[in-house]
């Protein structure tokens, strides 16, 4: 009984340190050429305009898989609001015929399209790719 | 205190009130929520991407002068006014910016949604990369002008609210008065109504038009009804005077066969007798003829032919009212010279008290008949007025004119010589009226009346195909009307009959 207790003593600290150093991260396949890119490009690429990395487009993958993360990524990625991020789009998709970034509502379709999608780049929680060799972070975009 | 709450204005009233009391806080928070929503939106947008350009700033800034240019960075954007904090850390060290209102200590995480936490600061962190290691840019911008815009607005929404509720109350007290005025007047109108006064008019001038069909429809309803009421008190008179009309009727029946049942007995009597009186008064003339004339049988022969005589008349008027009599051949005459005759005879026997008035037109007076019956009617009735009125005088009226059709529902229709004889004498009671025609029946003193006047009138009258009828009040006098049937008339009848 009182081993019962210390191990989910423990594991609840765990937890408190897990969720205390939470990140929000830029990934991309572990196959894919891109090295970095600057917070002006991760804007634009979200926003629709092309994005050429060695003369190959890369395609963002909007990650609403978690709901935390939609504040995250608009506040840290496209800094503006959830209706201005929406004008913004649709501006883009009817006026200058940019793409609309996909987006992917559950974590295995996230991976599915990082796995087969060389060109791939979304943004995930760090946790969630720390130790996945097929998935590479390319920058943090926001840390508690 | 129910019959208030169930009158249609405080209804209409409760109504408007309870939906009021339901939508005006959802109307109030929803705004609310709009306002809050738009100043949000105006608040975080600009800032995210403010501190967005400040972030990518340093981060594309030279690494020689990045501690020179990042303090007069904090610096440049702690005086831009919105910001009230910003700071670089790297962990180890932290570059603040001496200008901010925020001390350090109090600096905390991201907000992703304005006003959170309550501190009215709005904190956003952003990584930035220097070279191989990782800094926080931290900026917080202040909520509190916002705050301030969103209350006075929400105010604003609050005083836009309560003055639309205010109006809104108001013009559903007006409306539900509109509405109820014509129910009321309708209410009004249909209490007269149904207190018997049907014939109120139902108006109600109203706007709308279903209240305008309604008063149409309550008004023909109404009309209807008044129809029908009306409909129903006129079949109702008509049957009361059918009723009356058949007690008259029956009454005269039965006083027209007493009559007749004592014309017969009285007519079987008489007619015995008459056959008695005949030898008696023939014997006493044969046995006063044969005695001589002076001596005391024939004086006691005399008074028995003379007693003869008077029973023989007697009998006659008997015989009269039983219709037995042996009257001349019926002829056409008019009624006019028959009747001044015999007012000529009244004249000279009646008192001076009494004045005599005649008044006659000749046409339609003529009839068929014996105008020495007509002569004993109306002497028989004149006797009896002036004897009415012997003690205290008075006017005997007498009028002969003819007529058609007589409205009296005692007469049959047709044409008729009406004579007219009235007295201002005391009047009859209506039990003694009921007995006037039978024979023997008398309200005078014992030996100044047979009792056989006005059966001998009646007798006459109903021979001749006739009627008469009396209108007798007590202290205002009688008056006897006397329908022979026009001459014409009877003429016409008898054609047809044989036709």
């Amino acid at each position: 009984m009182r081993r019962a207790l210390l191990l989910t003593l423990l594991l609840v600290l765990c937890t408190q340190g897990v969720a205390g150093t939470q990140a929000v991260v830029l990934v991309v396949p572990a196959d894919s050429n891109v090295v970095d890119l600057e917070p002006v490009t991760v804007r634009k690429l979200f926003l629709g305009l092309p994005v050429l990395v060695n003369g190959v487009p890369l395609h963002p993958f909007r990650n609403r898989s978690d709901a935390q993360l939609d504040p995250i990524f608009l506040q840290q990625i496209v800094a503006m609001s959830q209706s201005a991020y929406d004008r913004q789009i649709l501006i883009g998709v009817n006026r200058q015929g940019w793409l609309r970034p996909v987006e992917l509502t559950t974590r295995a379709r996230v991976l599915a399209t990082l796995y087969s999608d060389p060109n791939a780049v979304t943004f995930m929680w760090l946790r969630d790719v720390e130790r996945n060799p097929k998935v590479r972070v390319i920058r943090v975009l926001w840390s508690d | 205190m129910e019959r208030l709450t169930n009158s249609l204005r405080v209804r209409l009233t409760s109504v408007v009130l309870v939906i009021h009391a339901a939508l005006v806080p959802l109307l109030y928070l929803g705004v609310s929520a709009i306002v809050e929503d738009g100043y949000a939106e105006l608040f975080v947008n600009p800032l995210r991407s403010n501190s967005r350009l400040i972030a990518d700033e340093l981060e594309a800034a030279d690494a020689q002068e990045f501690p020179r240019y990042a303090g007069a960075l904090l610096d440049s954007v702690v005086l831009s006014g919105q910001v009230v904090f910003a700071e670089i850390t790297d962990g180890a060290q932290t570059l603040h910016s001496s200008l901010s209102s925020v001390s350090p200590g109090r600096a905390r995480g991201d907000d992703f949604e304005f006003a959170d936490h309550g501190d009215q600061v709005y904190y956003i962190s952003h990584r930035v990369k220097r070279g191989t290691r990782w800094v926080v840019l931290r900026l917080g911008f202040d909520e509190g002008p916002t705050l301030e815009r969103i209350a006075a607005a929400k105010r604003r929404v609050l005083a836009a609210v309560l003055a639309f509720t205010a109006a809104s109350i108001a013009v559903a007290i007006w409306l539900s008065a509109v509405i109820a005025r014509p129910m009321v007047r309708l209410q009004e109108a249909a209490k007269r109504v149904a207190g018997g006064d049907v014939h109120t008019e139902l108006q109600m001038h109203s706007s709308i038009r279903e209240v305008r069909e309604l008063n149409h429809h309550l008004e023909r309803m109404r009309q209807e009804l008044v129809g029908t009421n009306d409909r129903l008190e006129s079949e109702i008179r008509g049957r009361e005077a059918s009723e009356q009309k058949r007690l008259d009727l029956e009454r005269r029946l039965l006083h027209r066969e007493r009559i007749a049942s004592i014309g017969t007995l009285a007519g079987g009597v008489a007619h015995e007798f008459n056959n008695i009186l005949t030898p008696i008064l023939l014997y006493s003339q044969i046995a006063l003829d044969d005695t001589a004339p002076d001596g005391a049988l024939a004086r006691d022969l005399t008074r028995i032919v003379a007693a003869a005589h008077r029973a023989r008349s007697l009998v006659n008027r008997i015989l009269t009212f039983s219709r037995e009599m042996h009257s001349q051949e019926p002829a056409v005459f008019s009624l006019r010279p028959t009747v001044e005759e015999a007012l000529a005879l009244m004249r000279a026997i009646v008192p001076a008290n009494i004045e005599v008035d005649f008044d006659a037109s000749e046409d339609g007076t003529a009839v068929q008949g014996d105008p020495s019956l007509v002569h004993q009617v109306v002497i028989n009735l004149c006797t009896n007025a002036y004897q009415a009125m012997r003690r205290t005088g008075g006017r005997l009226s007498v009028k002969l004119r003819g007529i058609d059709n007589p409205g009296d529902g005692q007469i049959n229709p047709g044409s008729y010589a009406l004579l007219e004889v009235g007295d201002t004498g005391h009047g009859m009671e209506q039990a003694v009226i009921l007995h006037i025609f039978e024979p023997f029946f008398t309200t005078r003193d014992v030996g100044e009346g047979t009792g056989l006047g006005l059966s001998v009138v009646h007798g006459i009258v109903t021979s001749m195909g006739g009627s008469i009828t009396v209108e007798s009040a007590v202290g205002q006098g009688t008056t006897f009307r006397v329908y022979l049937p026009a001459a014409a008339a009877q003429v016409c009848e008898r054609s047809g009959a044989l036709g």
